[in-house]
């Protein structure tokens, strides 16, 4: 800050939101706005219906130039929502935007407290006036530039990382498509028809492959997996692991190779159903067209060249024994996620007999069997005797809305099935078919019609799902039993072939992946969005987006429009070419350095160079990501972490410990994790006690011990240390850094006689609200119990702190 | 294409693919028992035989034909010529092999 500005002395406007009924349904707004005009430096203080609509920003704008406000509050919703929204605001109106706070007085206190208005009331009273206390010290900030790489890479590509590979290639970027596995097309290309309008799928998606494939733009690397990513939003470096095809790029696919590899095993891409061989390619439309070797499979292994047959066979000498993985370095400004999903597997659901009994089969398996160019050349054969069966049952909900699966409904299994049974009736109208389900999800455009016609044709929709599946063990047809819940009768049904609807599940992977990316992901395991409304392609993480299944369940319709959803975001932030960094990284003192170095060894990123000799210290800015946890580390005062200072967050602990202290539990809350996952608790309405009091830092590891120490020296209740899962976080491993500090907390409490239980260490997701409200439940039950002495004497053995 | 977590069928079309098979001729006597067959057989098709050769070793012999693929490694690495593959002249299901 400079002197003039120090010197000029603050004025306030505070505006507490209604949010419709939102706040004001639980929260006496007027009398928050009442109480915050008692605050000092409080020049304005108003209660407002909607403070974030046109009307609301014009109020603030108004009021900052009318009566010269040099710091602005908002009690509204959550600073991860509309905090970059009243900056905007501020900054139009001629205000700095780091000199303006929020009190998050909608997911932290009205939707949480729903029935206990008066504690509500008082609760955001209290978050008003630490948020006061914050904004007074907040100082003004400029951020830095970094210019944004122009290119863009995607992972997994499935028919969301084609299209927004080529999205991006198209609007002139260049774009690395990733795929593991040896061809692209995903899931798409196993499917034989798609939705409602029963398009051959990989007669509409192989255009698009081989687009890609020839894009000038678009470099692909199939066979390939990211290993490494670093960096951050504009100037990420991806390391990705090439592994060798042992076939070069003069080969012409003329299969004279695989004819005469002696080694067979099944093909993955037809489910099992039809073999391949040891050097082949996955399916006749894959792109690249360019066989691989299956070294696990190959007679050759390293260092011996048993058999020569393919290189032998190959007259174009493609075959490359020699060929090393190779790990390539790209430089991205952008990173589209498209991992795409796993299918349900039904073995584990013995009530259906799959493995057990061969005709019964999954609809995956039904769509290689139902497709021309599949094992059966698109002949509905049942596998047990090759015969076209005289009756197919399909059974919904397979691992799908089911506490013996998973809980979410797969959102595509419905339709599926509907298409199915019309590609039967197409083929074979003789067939009779049954479907079994719980109910019929025919939500989309032209979807219901589809239905209708499914039941014209005569496809027979039995409601309630059999309770098993038992094999004739002489004709191998099938007896489903069960009941039908509309009529209220048992149904005893014999079919020649039983198809399982199953559901689609997370990648396997998709930890690695979301460590990788620092992503995040809800219970169900897909990965989350950073607002399910507004951001629904955007990730947390900065210039990381989501498209296809990876984020959820979905068609190719939904993956399409999401996957150009997500190029457009990705395109929006290259186009404009720099992207600003948050003025929160550290400023070092140093006159207060001792130059222990201590900072830079907890510093995830390397950002801070301690030279002890010439008694120097930098911080550099564009490697710094602002978690503070050097800040955290710094027992000197040396350290000024911009936004988020030693002063600035005592004084938050000060005014939330004014009254009552010794009823409340003061939060420190990440950024990523644990303060949405309050949020999210918010937006769930989950209920828990009133007394909570949350303090928002990036990261758990800037939580200094002085914090915790100086609020039980303002004789708080009990205090809790929130942050993501070990391995989460969003800053490498900068929690670790936390938990050594609470631990050692712990030890000192313990040594001082002081209740450690008093002090919590909680690891929580963005996604598990109900972990953070239950942690508060049973913190606030031990507070009951807690005796005023015990207060006291904490109060007595960290005073000074 | 992610491999599903267990591909348990007999793929569909098995009876239609035909492998060459093999006939796997040892000339036991001119063996000296370097054992490299057995050793590197991708296959693992050979063993050691409980016969003694007139060189006084142990040969090796024939563990099972049906794995055998014909690459012809064996013979290739033999010191002593001792071992060849040929294609076994077969009735049915061969025809349509080279």
């Amino acid at each position: 800050m400079t002197t003039e500005e120090a010197e000029v002395e603050p004025r306030i406007g505070v505006y507490v939101c209604h949010c419709g009924l939102n706040i004001a349904g639980t929260v006496d707004c007027e009398e928050v706005a009442e109480f915050a005009s008692t605050l000092p430096n409080v020049v304005v203080a108003e209660d407002t219906r909607y403070a974030c609509s046109d009307q609301g920003q014009e109020t603030i704008k108004k009021d900052i130039k009318e009566h010269n406000l040099n710091r602005v509050v908002v009690a509204s919703c959550s600073p991860r929502l509309h905090e970059p929204t009243f900056r905007k605001t501020c900054e139009e109106a001629g205000l700095n935007k780091y000199l303006f706070e929020m009190a998050n007085i909608r997911e932290h206190c009205s939707w949480v407290h729903l029935h206990d208005k008066k504690a509500a009331t008082e609760k955001a009273k209290d978050l008003v006036r630490a948020a006061v206390a914050k904004v007074t010290l907040l100082e003004p900030a400029i951020e830095s530039e970094v210019p944004i790489t122009t290119s863009a890479l995607i992972i997994g590509g499935g028919v969301a990382g084609i299209q927004a590979a080529l999205d991006l290639a198209d609007t002139g970027y260049k774009v690395y498509l990733v795929e593991k596995e040896p061809s692209i097309g995903g899931r798409m290309a196993q499917i034989d028809k798609t939705f409602p309008t029963m398009d051959c799928s990989i007669c509409i998606l192989a255009p698009k492959m081989s687009d890609v494939g020839h894009h000038p733009n678009v470099e692909l690397l199939t066979n390939s997996e990211v290993q490494e990513v670093k960096g951050y939003i504009g100037n990420f470096k991806v390391k990705v692991l090439k592994k060798p095809r042992y076939v070069t790029d003069e080969c012409s696919a003329c299969n004279e190779c695989s004819e005469v590899c002696p080694i067979t095993a099944p093909n993955e891409f037809d489910v099992g159903l039809a073999t391949r061989r040891a050097i082949y390619t996955p399916f006749a439309q894959a792109v690249p067209s360019t066989y691989i070797v299956d070294r696990d499979l190959c007679l050759n292994k390293e260092g011996i060249m048993a058999c020569d047959k393919c290189i032998r066979a190959c007259e174009r000498e493609a075959i490359d024994f020699d060929m090393k993985p190779e790990t390539l370095e790209l430089e991205v400004g952008t990173i589209i996620v498209a991992t795409g999903a796993d299918v349900y597997d039904p073995s584990s659901l013995p009530n259906y007999g799959y493995t057990r009994y061969l005709n019964v089969i999954t609809s995956l398996e039904f769509e290689r069997l139902i497709n021309a160019g599949g094992p059966s050349g698109g002949n509905l054969i049942r596998p047990s005797d090759k015969k076209i069966p005289e009756s197919v049952a399909f059974i919904q909900c397979v691992g799908s809305r089911t506490d013996k699966g998973n809980q979410y409904c797969s959102n595509v299994c419905c339709m599926n099935t509907i298409k199915d049974s019309l590609l039967i009736k197409e083929h074979w109208p003789d067939v009779k078919i049954y479907v079994f389900y719980v109910d019929i999800r025919a939500f989309g455009k032209g979807f219901e019609d589809l239905y209708k016609r499914a039941k014209e044709e005569g496809a027979i929709f039995i409601r309630g799902l059999p309770a098993e599946v038992i094999e004739d063990r002489k004709t191998r047809n099938l007896w489903l039993i069960g009941e039908n819940t509309l009529q209220k009768e048992l149904y005893r049904v014999n079919v020649g072939m039983v198809v399982l609807s199953i559901g689609i599940e997370p990648r396997p992977g998709s930890d690695v992946i979301q460590r990788l990316f620092t992503l995040s992901r809800t219970p169900d395991g897909f990965f989350m969005e950073a607002h399910p409304k507004l951001r629904p392609v955007d990730t947390p993480t900065g210039g990381i987006f989501l498209a296809g299944c990876a984020e959820s369940p979905k068609d190719i319709k939904d993956s399409v429009t999401q996957a150009s959803a997500a190029a457009a975001r990705a395109g929006i932030l290259m186009a404009q070419g720099k992207v600003t960094v948050e003025a929160i990284t550290p400023r070092p003192i140093p006159e207060n350095c001792e130059f222990c170095g201590l900072c830079a060894r907890v510093c995830p990123y390397n950002a801070i160079l301690v030279d002890k000799e010439r008694e120097r210290v930098e911080v550099i800015e564009a490697a710094c990501t602002g978690c503070g946890t050097c800040g955290a580390e710094c027992s000197f005062d040396a350290l000024h972490m911009r936004h988020f200072t030693n002063t600035q967050i005592l004084a938050q602990i000060d005014a939330l410990t004014e009254t009552e202290a010794d009823k409340k539990i003061i939060a420190f809350c990440c950024n990523w994790c644990a303060y949405a996952g309050a949020d999210f608790a918010g937006v769930s309405r989950m209920q828990y006690p009133p007394n909570v009091r949350i303090i928002r830092t990036m990261c758990s590891g800037r939580v200094s011990p002085k914090f915790v120490e100086h609020a039980f020296s303002r004789g708080a209740g009990a205090v809790l240390v929130a942050g993501c899962h070990p391995g989460d976080c969003h800053y490498i491993d900068a929690n670790l850094q936390t938990q050594k500090r609470v631990e050692k907390l712990w030890k000192k409490m313990e040594r001082l006689g002081v209740d450690k239980e008093r002090l919590q260490l909680l690891w929580a997701s963005a996604a598990e609200g109900e972990r953070v409200a239950s942690k508060i439940r049973e913190m606030q039950a031990k507070l009951d119990k807690l005796a005023p002495e015990e207060i006291e004497k904490a109060k007595g053995v960290f005073a000074g702190s | 294409m992610v491999l599903p977590k267990k591909l348990w069928r007999t793929p569909l079309d098995t009876e239609k693919i035909s492998l060459p098979k093999a006939e796997i001729t040892i000339q036991p006597d001119l063996c000296k028992g370097c054992d490299f067959c057995i050793e590197f057989c991708p296959r693992k098709v050979l063993e050691k035989s409980d016969q003694l050769n007139k060189r006084g070793i142990y040969p090796p012999k024939v563990a099972d034909e049906s794995k055998c693929t014909i690459c012809g490694f064996c013979t290739a690495i033999c010191p002593d010529f001792a071992i060849f593959i040929t294609e076994k002249k077969c009735k049915e299901g061969c025809e349509d092999e080279k």
